[in-house]
C-alpha cells in the first residue's frame, strides 16, 4: 500500500519529518518498508529569472545570460546554447551540484553532475534546462518557459507539485482498516493524540429519495452481498481530472484515467473502501441484479479479457446481462466512456471469501478485490458513496440525485468483548492502568464501557474484522503502548530440560564423519518420479509439483547425493566424499514405525557417499581410489566409535540394477540399511563416469542407544600375538577364516587381524594366501611358549580342516 | 649344516651392530655383510647346496638374518645422520607434511547447531516432526481460518485433500503441545516446503528454527527477554535491535524482529531495502485458539512461540548471494566453511 504524506496531511496536522512519522507507522505494526521522495531527481533545481542575455564573444550560438536565483539575490552569469532563450523568462535552472539526468549535448545519455565550469572562456554558474534534460517531458528544442508568475527561487520539485514523500506499507492481512489514508491518520491520530480531520461529506439525502425513482437493487444471494448501495449523478460532462487529483492518484501509483474513475479510486485509498461507476444509461432496466454466475456463462471485464464463469461467481448484473464481476472488476459493456451523462455508483459490502475464491479462480487481483477480500467496514459504505458523488459533481458539473438505494438487510453491528486489566497486565508483564488501557482503545476508535475498576467491554468498529476476542484487544494496547516500551525480562521460571541422548548422538556421529574428511552436503528432497520409483515402489508424489523433475519426495538419500557427486566430478574434484542426514519418505498401509501422519512412513537416515581418489595427491604415498573397503571401514568405524558393536552384516551375492558388491547393515538385529558400489546403470543415469561406493541407512536404531559407555576390564597379563598364514582356495571368505580362527582359539583370542593377502602362480592356480595376527590374552596368568603353541595349532587345525587352507610358513 | 652356518652369521650381526660406533663403522658393517660379495651373499650362494625339501624354511631363515642387517643399517643410518644435524639430505622439510584432511559441515547446518547451542544454553530443548503434515496440524491447529490463503494450492505442495509438505515447523509445536503437559520449553528445527519458484532469493524447500515456551505466567516481556538474549549471543552483543507489531494466525500480540543491518551497520544498503533493518525473525503469545484446541486452558497456562528462516540469515552471515549455491553442494563451496 503506497502511502502519499501530502494526502495523509489532508486528514492530520502531523509535524513530525517523513523519516520520524516511519518509525511510528512501523512501530504500530504499519511497517515501513520504503520511502520514496518524488522530488528526489529535481533536487538541486529552482525556479530563475533571466535579467538579460548578450551574445557569447567566443561562441554564436551561446548566450550569457544573468539569472537571479532568490528573489533578493544577486544574479549569476550562465552560459545557456537555447535559442529560445531571452530575458525576462522564469525558467528551470540546475546549480552546481544538482544532476540532470540527461544532456542533450552528451548521446551517450549518462546523468552527470553540473559544476562551475568555464565554457569557451566565459564562466557559467548552472545551467537552464529544456523538459527532457529535467526528465520530465520530451521537448528538446529549447529551454523550458515557466509561467511569468512563478515565485523566483522556488524549488522545481514544489512548482511541480513532486514535494511529496511517499511510503510502501507492508499492511498485514489482518489490517484491512489500513488499506486507505483516512485508515493510517486513524492509528497516526491515535499515536499522537490528535485528531483526524474527516472529509466533509454532505447527505445527498435532503430532497427526499429521488434516486429509489429512478433505479432499484435486486440482492439474490445476500450471503455474498450483506450490503449494497447504488447513487446517481445526472449530467456529468467525463474528462481529465485537475491536477491536485492527478498528483494524489500519481503519488500513491495509481493512473489518472478520467474525472468519474479518478474519483471512485481516489475515494478508495481515502476510506478503503472500492466503488465502481457504471454508464447509467448504458444499464438495460437502468438498474442493479446481484446474484451467483450462470455456470458456463461468460463475461468481458474492462480489461478487455473474457472470462468463464463455473456459477460459484457473484455478479452484478442490470435488467439483461451481467455488467460487473462483483468486487473484482466492472464489465466493458458498461465502463465510463467520452460520451457518460449519468452515473450509478456502487458502493457495497461483499463477502470476502466469495471475492477471494473469485479473484483467484480468475487469475485477477485489483485494489478493490484486494481490500474486499480482507474486509471493508460494511458501516462506511454509505459516507464513501457519498463523499465520491459529491467530487464526481463537484468535477464533472453533475448533479447528485438525491437519495441513495440501500440494500442492508441484516446490518453488522460492533462486536462488544470483555477486556480486563488483569489479563493485559498478566500477558504483557506489565503494569499498565486502566486510564491507559482504555485511553488507547477509544483513541482507536473502539466504544469502551467500564463495568468495575478492572474490567471494560469494548464495542470494536466494524472496520475492525480482526478483533474477535480479549486477546485481540490486549494486542492493539501492546502495539499502541509500543512493543519497544514493554520492558523485557528473562526472569523467568527455569525450566529443566532433560538433554536428549538421540541429539548428543547425533553430534556424534555428524562430528566423527566431520572430522574424518567427510563433507557434509545438504540437498533436495524432491525428484523425479521415474527415478525415485527405482528406489521404492511406494514413493511419495506431490499434487502440484514445480516440475517434473520436482515431483516426489525422495525414498533414499543416494539420488540426491548421486547429483551432487556428478556436479562435482563434472567440474574437475579429485575427491568427493559427502554424508547428508534427512528424512527420507515412502507411502505405507496400516501401522508402521516412524508413522506421523496416517499412511506415510518419514525416516531419518544417514547417507554417504564416496567417488574418486582416497585422497590429496601426495608425494609420500601413491593415489588410488576408492574402494568397497573405504566404505565398509567407514560404516564400522564409526558405529564403533558412538559404542554400537552388535552389528551384523550380509554379504549378498547377486548384485541389482541398483547396487553390486552390497553389504547389508543389521544393528541389534534390526536391519537398517546398505553399503556398497552403485551400479554402472545407476552412476550411467546421472552421467557419472567413476564409480561411486555409498551406505545409507536408518539413524533411529543408531540414536535411540542407551547410555553411556560402560568400561569392561581387561587383563592385567601380557598379550602376545602370533601370525599364522593359510593357502586357501580363492573362494573362501576371509571373513570365515577369522571366524573359525576365533572360534577355535577360545576365550583366550582377543583378537584376529588378517594382514595379508596375495595370490601368485607360486601358490597354485585358485589358491590365495591370507595372513591373520592372532593376539591372545590370558586373563589370570602369563601363558607359557608351549600354551601359546597349542592355542596356535588348534587354530590352524580347524582352519584346515574347515577351509581345505594349508599352513604357510612365514 | 646350513642351519648352523646361518646361526652363526645371525650371532656375528648381532655383537658387531652392538659395536658400531660411527658412520663408518656402519660402512663397515654393510660392506662385510650386506654388499654383494658379503656374508649373507655367500650364504644365497651356499643355498644352491641344500637338499630341495629344506630349502624353503633356509631360504627363510636367510632372508631372516638379511631383514635383521638391513633394519641394523637402516636405524643407525637415521641415528648418525641425525647427529650430523638434521640438516642430511634425507630430510627435506620444505615437501609438505601428511596433511590431515577434515571435512565440513554445511552452512546450513552450521547456522542450525549455533542456533541450538544457544537455545539449548537457555533451557529449551530441542524436537523434531514429520515434514509431511496434516492439513489438522499444519494449519487449522494453528487457527488458520479454513479460506486462508496459505491453505491454497499456490502456495502449499498437497500430497492428498488433506495432507501437505509442512509449510513451516509450528506444527511440531501442536503435536508437543498435544502429548506432553507444561512447562514445554522447546526449538524445533528443521525442513519446510512452500510452493514457490527457485530464484537466487528463494527456494522451494528451506530451514527454519521455532521454538515455543508454554508454561504458568509467561509474558510478553519473557518473549522480549528471550529473544533479546538469543539476538545478542548470535548476531553480538552490540546488536541495536527493534521490534515491530505483525500478524501470525497461531500468535497475539505477534512480533517482528528487526535488528541492525549488519552489512551496511544500518546506514542502509540493498540487503536492507535501505531502511538500515533486517527483519530476523516472528514471535508472538500463543494464540488462545492454539492452547485450547490442543487442550490447554488459556486462563492457566500462557506460552509465546517465535520462528526464524535459517537460509537467508546464512545468506547473509556467509555473504553468500545466491541461495541456490547452497544445495549445489559444489566441494570448492562447502570446504570453506
Amino acid at each position: 500500500m503506497r502511502i502519499s504524506l501530502n494526502w495523509l496531511r489532508r486528514y492530520l496536522d502531523v509535524t513530525d519529518t517523513p523519516e520520524r512519522i516511519a518509525e511510528v507507522l512501523t512501530s504500530v505494526g504499519l511497517e515501513v518498508e520504503s520511502m520514496e521522495r518524488l522530488g528526489e531527481a529535481l533536487r538541486g533545481f529552482v525556479v530563475g529569472h533571466v535579467l538579460e542575455t548578450s551574445k557569447h564573444p567566443n561562441a554564436d550560438r551561446l548566450s550569457v545570460c544573468s539569472v537571479r536565483l532568490r528573489p533578493d539575490g544577486e544574479p549569476v552569469q550562465i552560459v545557456c546554447g537555447a535559442p529560445n532563450v531571452a530575458a525576462g523568462q522564469k525558467v528551470p535552472v540546475g546549480l552546481p551540484g544538482a544532476v540532470v539526468p540527461s544532456s542533450l549535448h552528451d548521446p551517450s545519455g549518462k546523468p552527470f553532475t553540473l559544476a562551475v565550469a568555464k565554457i569557451r572562456g566565459v564562466e557559467s554558474n548552472g545551467m537552464i534546462c529544456s523538459e527532457s534534460e529535467l526528465g520530465i517531458g520530451q521537448d528538446k528544442s529549447g529551454i523550458m518557459v515557466l509561467p511569468e508568475a512563478t515565485t523566483v527561487g522556488m524549488p522545481l520539485a514544489e512548482f511541480f507539485g513532486r514535494d511529496d514523500v511517499v511510503m510502501e506499507l507492508g499492511v498485514t492481512p489482518n489490517r484491512p482498516d489500513c488499506l486507505s489514508h483516512l485508515g493510517v491518520a486513524r492509528d497516526l491520530s491515535a499515536y499522537y493524540r490528535i485528531p483526524v480531520r474527516r472529509p466533509e461529506v454532505a447527505g445527498t439525502d435532503g430532497g427526499g429519495n429521488t434516486a429509489a425513482s429512478l433505479t432499484s437493487v435486486t440482492v439474490k444471494n445476500p450471503a455474498a452481498c450483506p450490503r449494497y448501495t447504488a447513487r446517481v449523478i445526472q449530467d456529468v460532462t467525463v474528462k481529465e481530472s485537475p491536477e491536485w487529483l492527478k498528483r494524489l492518484l500519481t503519488a500513491a501509483g495509481l493512473r489518472p484515467i478520467n474525472n468519474i474513475v479518478d474519483v471512485t479510486n481516489f475515494v478508495m485509498f481515502e476510506y478503503g473502501q472500492p466503488l465502481h461507476a457504471f454508464d447509467m444509461d448504458r444499464l438495460s432496466g437502468r438498474r442493479i441484479v446481484v446474484r451467483s454466475a450462470e455456470a458456463g456463462e461468460s463475461f468481458t471485464t474492462l480489461d478487455g479479457r473474457t472470462h468463464a464463469m463455473t456459477g460459484n461467481e457473484l455478479m452484478i448484473c442490470d435488467a439483461e446481462r451481467s455488467v460487473a464481476l462483483a468486487g473484482v472488476m466492472g464489465g466493458l459493456n458498461s465502463e465510463i466512456t467520452p460520451e457518460t451523462v449519468t452515473v450509478l455508483l456502487e458502493s457495497a459490502y461483499f463477502d470476502p471469501v466469495t471475492v477471494r475464491r473469485t479473484a483467484k479462480r480468475l487469475g485477477i487481483s485489483t485494489d478493490a478485490s484486494y481490500r474486499f477480500e480482507r474486509g471493508v467496514d460494511p458501516n462506511a459504505v454509505d459516507e464513501a458513496s457519498r463523499r465520491a458523488a459529491q467530487l464526481i459533481a463537484e468535477l464533472s458539473g453533475g448533479s447528485v440525485v438525491p437519495g441513495v438505494v440501500d440494500e442492508y438487510p441484516s446490518p453488522i453491528a460492533p462486536k462488544e468483548i470483555t477486556l480486563r486489566l488483569a489479563r493485559v497486565n498478566a500477558m504483557l508483564g506489565t503494569e499498565l492502568t486502566m486510564e491507559t488501557v482504555s485511553g488507547i482503545l477509544t483513541s482507536l476508535g473502539h466504544r469502551v464501557t467500564h463495568v468495575d475498576a478492572g474490567t471494560v467491554i469494548c464495542a470494536s468498529p466494524t472496520f475492525r474484522p480482526d478483533i474477535e476476542q480479549e486477546i485481540d484487544l490486549i494486542e492493539e494496547v501492546a502495539r499502541m503502548y509500543g512493543y519497544n516500551n514493554i520492558a523485557d525480562s528473562t526472569s523467568g521460571s527455569v525450566v529443566f530440560t532433560e538433554p536428549s541422548a538421540a541429539e548428543r548422538r547425533l553430534s556424534d556421529v555428524t562430528g566423527w564423519l566431520q572430522a574424518n574428511g567427510f563433507n557434509e552436503s545438504v540437498t533436495n528432497s524432491l525428484m523425479d518420479a521415474k527415478t525415485a520409483t527405482l528406489f521404492s515402489s511406494s514413493a511419495v508424489s506431490v499434487r502440484n509439483p514445480l516440475s517434473a523433475e520436482l515431483e516426489t519426495l525422495r525414498p533414499a538419500l543416494l539420488p540426491s547425493l548421486l547429483q551432487a557427486v556428478a556436479y562435482n566430478h563434472n567440474r574437475g574434484a579429485r575427491t568427493v566424499k559427502f554424508f547428508e542426514t534427512g528424512s527420507v519418505f515412502e507411502r505405507v498401509s496400516g501401522d508402521a514405525p516412524y508413522t506421523f501422519v496416517p499412511g506415510y512412513v518419514e525416516r531419518f537416515r544417514l547417507g554417504m557417499v564416496l567417488s574418486g581418489f582416497s585422497g590429496d595427491l601426495s608425494w609420500h604415498e601413491k593415489q588410488r581410489e576408492f574402494d568397497i573397503y573405504d566404505v565398509k571401514g567407514t560404516v564400522l568405524s564409526l558405529l564403533r566409535s558412538i559404542g554400537i558393536d552388535n552389528i551384523h552384516l550380509i554379504y549378498y551375492d547377486a548384485s541389482n540394477s541398483l547396487n553390486e558388491q552390497s553389504i547389508g547393515i543389521e544393528i541389534q538385529g534390526t536391519y537398517v540399511g546398505l553399503m556398497g558400489r552403485c551400479s554402472e546403470e545407476l552412476t550411467g543415469r546421472f552421467k557419472i563416469e567413476k564409480p561411486v561406493y555409498f551406505a545409507e541407512f536408518d539413524l533411529g536404531p543408531v540414536l535411540s542407544g542407551t547410555g553411556p559407555k560402560k568400561f569392561k576390564g581387561f587383563s592385567k597379563y601380557p598379550s602376545v600375538t602370533r601370525d599364522v598364514a593359510f593357502v586357501v582356495g580363492e573362494e573362501v571368505a576371509a571373513g570365515d577364516v577369522e571366524r573359525t580362527i576365533a572360534e577355535a582359539g577360545g576365550a583366550i583370542v582377543s583378537g584376529v587381524t588378517p594382514f595379508d593377502l596375495f595370490t601368485g602362480k607360486n601358490l597354485g592356480t585358485g589358491k590365495k594366501s591370507l595372513a591373520f595376527s592372532v593376539q591372545v590374552t590370558p586373563s589370570d596368568r602369563t601363558l607359557t611358549e608351549a600354551e601359546i603353541d597349542a592355542v596356535v595349532a588348534a587354530i590352524v587345525s580347524r582352519v584346515s580342516s574347515r577351509h581345505g587352507a594349508v599352513l604357510r610358513q612365514i | 649344516m646350513m642351519t648352523d652356518k646361518i646361526a652363526e652369521i645371525r650371532s656375528r650381526i648381532e655383537s658387531a651392530a652392538r659395536s658400531i660406533a660411527s658412520s663408518d663403522d656402519l660402512e663397515r658393517f654393510r660392506l662385510e655383510f650386506l654388499s654383494r660379495k658379503g656374508l649373507i651373499a655367500a650364504l644365497y650362494d651356499d643355498l644352491r647346496t641344500v637338499a630341495a625339501e629344506q630349502k624353503p624354511a633356509a631360504g627363510q631363515a636367510i632372508n631372516q638374518v638379511k631383514r635383521l642387517a638391513e633394519g641394523t643399517v637402516e636405524s643407525l643410518t637415521a641415528r648418525f645422520s641425525q647427529e650430523k644435524r638434521s640438516a642430511g639430505p634425507s630430510i627435506d622439510r620444505t615437501l609438505p607434511g601428511r596433511m590431515v584432511r577434515r571435512g565440513t559441515r554445511h552452512p546450513i547446518t552450521q547456522t542450525i547447531e549455533q542456533m541450538k547451542a544457544i537455545f539449548v544454553s537457555m533451557g529449551f530443548g530441542i524436537e523434531y516432526g514429520p515434514e509431511i503434515e496434516d492439513d489438522y496440524h499444519n494449519f487449522e491447529a494453528l487457527n488458520f481460518a479454513p479460506n486462508h490463503p496459505a491453505r491454497d494450492m499456490q502456495d502449499t505442495f498437497f500430497i492428498a485433500d488433506d495432507v501437505v509438505l509442512r509449510t513451516h515447523t509450528t506444527p511440531v509445536q501442536v503435536r508437543l503441545l498435544e502429548r506432553r503437559t507444561p512447562p514445554i520449553r522447546v526449538i524445533m528445527p528443521g525442513r519446510v516446503y512452500r510452493n514457490e519458484a527457485i530464484s537466487a532469493r528463494s527456494n522451494y524447500f528451506f530451514h527454519q528454527v521455532d521454538g515455543v515456551y508454554v508454561d504458568r505466567h509467561v509474558t510478553f516481556a519473557e518473549l522480549k527477554g528471550t529473544l533479546i538474549t538469543f539476538a545478542r549471543s548470535f548476531y553480538g552483543s552490540g546488536i541495536k535491535y527493534r521490534f515491530r507489531p505483525s500478524y501470525f494466525p497461531f500468535t497475539e500480540p505477534s512480533l517482528e524482529m528487526d535488528i541492525t543491518c549488519f552489512l551496511c551497520s544500518g546506514k542502509g544498503c540493498r540487503i536492507c531495502k535501505h531502511t538500515g533493518w533486517l527483519e530476523v525473525l516472528g514471535a508472538g503469545m500463543v494464540h488462545p485458539n492454539v492452547l485450547r484446541k490442543s487442550g490447554h486452558d488459556p486462563e492457566q497456562v500462557s506460552g509465546f512461540a517465535f520462528g526464524m528462516g535459517v537460509d537467508r540469515i546464512s545468506l547473509l552471515r556467509y555473504g553468500v548471494d545466491d541461495i541456490r549455491t547452497f544445495f549445489e553442494n559444489d566441494v570448492r563451496f562447502l570446504n570453506q566453511f
